[in-house]
């Protein structure tokens, strides 16, 4: 296995797009750098060859030259930065693109594990600090050093002797910059931790705001908020006497080394041996040596935290994917007649991270135009029937197949024509009411959507705005029908509708399900006794297998037996 | 520690010319250390130029010596005064930021619990948070700007005139024009960093939902069509933020461009003032690197803007927070009547966002030593009744503990006379004792015992102090329990209101718990709510709450022989308890 950077694959592929730009670039970095250099050279120029001697001949000349570099420097600089700018969004889009790709290859198993903030801080905070890491880190380390580099080459033109001196206190510089950042980054790292724990307050209270309120605690809460702001304040303070004091310290090495070079210069030995000009020249390049020298540290810091937001990136990018589905399938190859027969083939399944079986070798033909109900306890392995049969997630034995065809081949393309799957909580999409039935499909117009919630007998929300918080909890099942019947499935999936509807509500469900039922295979979930009357045939899962399946009138007798013995009537829902 | 400082707060915390009221020393110090400081750098490069001067006559070493001394000990004094005007506004700035901090959380924690729960605890958060920060960063970069921009650059205006004003007159004016152009564009600014914003919220939404919406997507066929959508939207993203990045950050080189094209008149006719004798090298010197300093600062005007835009914007989300808070009122105005009886009288309930009625016209008595036992169906707001009886929402009919009705009471009175324990311990990341106690003082030995707690005690590395919560020792949920019902019966107030208590303990252990509070709490009237019936027997009354949200009230004995669901519910658990015994 090659070693793997799929974000730096990325930012090759995003470079190779306009290549011109990225030597553009180039040019006018150097452009730039050369830019820091040039300008202090004509200076010298116009003391030496004008001012001296006192002659104004070609004054002019020199002067619209100094101008005219100073003012393309400026240009390049800005035209640097457009395309640095460019380069670096480009580069942030590119990685969320591969990003969104990649999510919908990643198995349903890693949703389960990993919380939707944490996925999305890789688009948002990672995102981010990779592009920092190459615009702000990256090239700016490079033009710094570039800077500082010609600079010092310039002194050493000048005067080598200059350019030891030069070298001794950017030495000094260096290791106290590294003493000062040192300790800042110290100081800043308990500033971070106190920082946490005066926001984990707030958010502390906010949770237990109940209790608070309840004893009235208030000014408890707020003197302990109190003695955290205080600990962080301390902290603060620490790390406000080094941050001021940095820059002043850095103004002194300047000015010191100005005052050597100078002292040296007049020295009785005339040790440089360079003239006012050179004098001139030099100073104005000195003051423009330190400057650069600060940024190094503070992009080497960029650069650190870009490699992190680049590891995590590169590690979400190499998660292992599911096993690809068969592209070359059609509805037609699964279902030409507008069946949906479902075999659950010697099935077992556990999770990746355990060896328990939540499903046991179940092994079930459900014919055409069934009408089933599943059984049982909850958390007892019936949702994870249900992913299974709708291909989500691969058996660990065995298979499930759809008119013969195994289901988790079936590409999720499909999947909207063949599976209506009713989900216990309805989860509402952007857009009106027309594209929360619709979900994407285009294929679906809207008469179609408008006969779907005419059936559910939701048209009384059509011409008003669709608000998810304002519908009942029954409105809520009934758009979630709504929904898996529009694009008119062989099959329908029921997972626990009926759950927490009262009586009256129920009904009306129940009497849309029945509808809906008609001409359909039909898989429910459900523990309410209603819906399971309402089914042809049950079948009861226990400890993962199935334990006993017949009519809802034989079975259910049963089942009041054993729910007596086995359930707890005192858990909590 | 050794001193703590003092950060009470200020006066009129929503002004903030207040917050420079209350640390009017420091912003003296760093306002004088500012002038000084910025004033000194024009003076600085003049010395500078005089000290080339000596070069350039050949002047003795021991003058040049002297002449670099002096210098040296400017530039140490001037930034002595720079260290400890940022030193200053720094301190300033975190002192104000403690501050508001401060007055932030005080506002946020006495609104009254509907007012919470309304807001988004997330906005909530980062208007507590971030708001304040950026606010003061904004406050603090534009004070220090306006001496390292401001009083600099009249500094360098006022040192450049005093050089040679004909030569100022020429070339100053390109600096103005370039920061006139900076104010223009901030409008611009601002309103493609708003829209940039925007759209990086709606593809952050859009991330959001396909990292949580996994099942719908792949169900419902919507992977491809939503991926196209976003592959759209990051194009606009990304066209908007590249123009926004610009202008906010891009522009200073060309707004230097702009300041530097008065050089021309710097060199050429400073040029021909140092020819015909007026000028010498260093003056000329000098005066190109103040006028080089000059341009670099008007290059920065932009960003002064932008932190200021950025700055009232949040003090504008956080000002309302800032308006005060009620002081707490800590005395009993309301003392209760020697009988101490809870008289409910013809009680509903609903939260007040919602439009059902959970509890509907409860009445019934109790007396300081009852228990009284609160059951019902599942779901059928057994907890709302106690939630109810706290008197923390509006209620309508009557509560009256004491002789008083409850909505007279002030918050303080309420909270000295009701403890609560609620279905979630809602502990906080303190010891065990400030959890008991909730920062008050006193021995909490004994009401550990009561529930039970001297066991898991032992166990605790620190005892009493023992740090528990989201940074301590990890707590089981029936150990957590156990806490938040000592936490209820140790003041021992006159009514207990308990939600669930026995959910996580063993028969054993609620059997003592139960002898406990018959035993210690003689004084309280205590309100169980329970649906694990096996201690309902050992209750003075036992209230049953039907999903309607009526209360039929008894004793175990009147329910057992009235009520066939009680009944049925009872019957059902002992037989657990019989089997459970048998084992």
């Amino acid at each position: 296995m090659k070693s793997d950077n799929p974000t730096l694959r990325v930012a090759w592929k995003v470079t190779k797009e306009h290549p011109w730009r990225m030597v553009l670039l180039i040019l006018f970095i150097a452009l730039v750098v050369s830019g820091a250099l040039l300008p202090p050279q004509v200076l010298r120029l116009i003391i030496d060859t004008k001012l001296v001697p006192k002659t104004t001949e070609g004054l002019l000349s020199l002067t619209l030259l100094y101008l005219g570099l100073l003012l393309a420097t400026n240009l390049f600089d800005f035209l640097k930065s457009v395309l640095l700018t460019d380069y670096g969004w480009r580069l942030v889009s590119a990685l969320r693109e591969a990003m969104a790709e990649k999510l919908r290859r990643l198995p349903l198993a890693y949703y389960t594990s990993h919380t939707p903030g944490s996925i999305t801080s890789h688009f948002s905070s990672d995102a981010e600090q990779v592009n920092s890491l190459f615009s702000s880190g990256l090239i700016n380390l490079l033009i710094d050093l570039s800077k500082i580099i010609g600079i010092f080459l310039s002194i050493a033109l000048f005067s080598r002797l200059m350019a030891l001196v030069a070298l001794l206190f950017m030495t000094v510089m260096f290791f106290v910059t590294l003493h000062f950042r040192g300790a800042l980054f110290r100081a800043q790292k308990t500033n971070l931790a106190q920082l946490g724990k005066v926001n984990s307050h707030i958010s502390e209270t906010l949770a237990n705001i109940h209790t608070i309120k309840a004893y009235a605690r208030e000014s408890y809460m707020e003197e302990l908020y109190s003695k955290r702001l205080r600990d962080n304040y301390e902290t603060l303070d620490h790390v406000n006497f080094y941050d001021s004091l940095f820059p002043t310290f850095v103004q002194m090495l300047k000015h010191g080394l100005i005052a050597a070079v100078i002292l040296l210069t007049c020295s009785k030995a005339g040790l440089l041996g360079i003239t006012i000009g050179t004098l001139a020249a030099s100073i104005d390049l000195i003051s423009h040596l330190f400057q650069p020298i600060d940024l190094l540290g503070q992009e080497l810091e960029k650069i650190q935290e870009g490699k992190s937001g680049l590891a995590r990136i590169n590690e979400f990018l190499s998660e292992p994917q599911e096993v690809p589905k068969d592209e070359r399938l059609s509805l037609h190859d699964i279902t030409p007649d507008g069946s949906a027969a479902i075999t659950f083939d010697h099935l077992s399944f556990h999770y990746p991270d355990s060896q328990e079986l939540v499903l046991n070798d179940i092994d079930l033909a459900i014919p055409d135009k069934e009408n089933l109900a599943f059984i049982g306890r909850t958390g007892v392995g019936k949702t994870t029937l249900f992913r299974l049969v709708l291909g989500l997630m691969p058996p660990s034995e065995g298979k499930v197949t759809y008119n013969g065809v195994d289901v988790y081949t079936i590409p999720n393309r499909l999947k909207r024509h063949l599976f209506g799957y009713v989900e216990q909580e309805f989860v509402p999409v952007e857009g009106d009411l027309f594209e929360q039935v619709r979900l994407s499909d285009k294929s679906i117009s809207d008469s179609d959507v408008l006969k779907a919630l005419d059936f559910v007998g939701l048209s009384s929300l059509v011409g008003k705005p669709f608000h998810a918080s304002g519908l009942s909890q029954g409105q809520k099942q009934l758009f979630s029908i709504a929904r898996a019947i529009v694009a008119n499935p062989p099959i329908l999936l029921f997972d626990e509708i009926t759950a927490s509807l009262d009586a009256h509500t129920e009904d009306h469900l129940v009497h849309v399900l029945f509808k809906a039922a008609s001409g359909r295979t039909v898989l429910a979930i459900s523990h309410r006794e209603s819906t399971m009357r309402s089914a042809r045939n049950l079948v009861l899962i226990q400890n993962g297998r199935i334990a006993d399946q017949g009519t809802p009138e034989t079975l259910l007798a049963r089942l009041k037996e054993r729910e007596a013995k086995e359930e707890d009537p005192a858990a909590c829902r | 520690m050794g001193h703590q400082p003092d950060l009470r707060p200020v006066r009129k915390p929503e002004r903030v010319f207040s917050y420079f009221q209350k640390e009017w020393p420091l912003v003296v110090l760093f306002s004088i250390a500012g002038i000084v400081f910025n004033l000194g750098q024009s003076v600085v490069l003049v010395m500078q130029g005089k000290l080339i001067d000596t070069v350039s006559e050949r002047s003795p070493f021991p003058v040049v010596l002297r002449a670099t001394g002096f210098l040296l000990l400017m530039v140490l004094f001037f930034q002595g005064c720079r260290y400890t005007k940022r030193f200053a506004i720094r301190h300033w700035a975190n002192r104000t930021i403690a501050r508001m901090r401060q007055e932030v959380y005080d506002h946020l924690v006495t609104q009254s619990l509907s007012e919470l729960e309304q807001e988004q605890i997330g906005d909530l958060m980062t208007k507590a948070v971030g708001d304040v920060d950026i606010s003061v960063e904004g406050i603090r970069k534009t004070t220090t700007e306006i001496f390292d921009t401001g009083v600099l650059m009249a500094g360098y205006a006022a040192t450049l005139c005093i050089s040679s004003w004909r030569i100022t007159a020429m070339c100053v004016w390109w600096i103005p024009l370039s920061m006139f152009l900076a104010s223009r564009l901030k409008t611009v600014v601002a309103r493609l960093s708003k829209a940039s914003r925007e759209q990086q919220s709606r593809v952050t939404g859009m991330t959001f939902d396909m990292a949580s919406k996994t099942v719908l997507l792949r169900t419902a066929s919507m992977e491809e069509p939503v991926l196209a959508r976003y592959r759209q939207e990051l194009k606009v993203l990304q066209k908007k933020a590249t123009l926004a990045s610009l202008l906010e950050s891009s522009l200073g080189p060309l707004y230097q461009g702009v300041a530097s094209i008065g050089f021309i008149f710097v060199l050429f006719f400073g040029g021909k003032l140092v020819v015909d004798g007026t000028w010498s090298i260093g003056s000329f010197s000098s005066y190109s690197l103040l006028f080089s300093a000059f341009t670099v600062k008007a290059s920065k005007a932009s960003k002064l803007f932008n932190a200021w835009q950025k700055a009232q914007v949040s003090f504008g989300r956080i000002r309302p927070l800032l308006s005060g808070h009620p002081k707490e009122d800590t005395t009993i105005h309301h003392p209760l009547d020697p009988e101490r009886r809870l008289v409910v009288s013809h009680l509903s309930f609903r939260y007040p966002q919602e439009e059902k009625w959970v509890i509907k016209d409860v009445s019934f008595t109790a007396e300081p030593g009852e228990v009284v036992g609160i059951t019902g169906p599942v779901a059928s707001g057994k907890s709302t009744l106690n939630i109810a009886l706290e008197g923390l929402y509006p209620y309508e009919g009557s509560v009256k503990l004491g002789g008083w009705e409850l909505r007279e009471l002030s918050g303080f009175e309420r909270g000295t006379y009701i403890s609560w324990q609620g279905h979630q311990s809602e502990l906080l990341s303190a010891s065990i004792r400030e959890n008991v106690t909730l920062g008050e003082k006193g021995d909490i030995s004994r009401v550990l015992r009561d529930v039970a707690f001297d066991k898991d005690m032992e166990r605790m590395p620190d005892g009493e102090e023992t740090m528990v919560g989201s940074s301590g020792v990890r707590l089981s949920g029936g150990q957590g329990q156990r806490i938040s019902l000592a936490r209820a019966l140790w003041r021992g107030s006159p009514l207990i209101l308990l939600d669930d208590p026995f959910g996580s303990v063993d028969l054993a252990t609620e059997r003592h718990i139960i002898h406990s509070i018959r035993t210690h709490y003689t004084h309280s009237i205590i309100i169980l709510v329970s649906h694990r019936l096996a201690m309902f027997p050992e209750t003075d009354q036992v209230g049953f709450l039907s999903k309607d949200g009526r209360l039929s009230m008894g004793t175990h004995q009147s329910q057992m022989e009235g009520n066939p669901l009680y009944r049925e519910m009872f019957e059902l658990q002992q037989k657990e308890v019989e089997d459970h015994e048998k084992r």
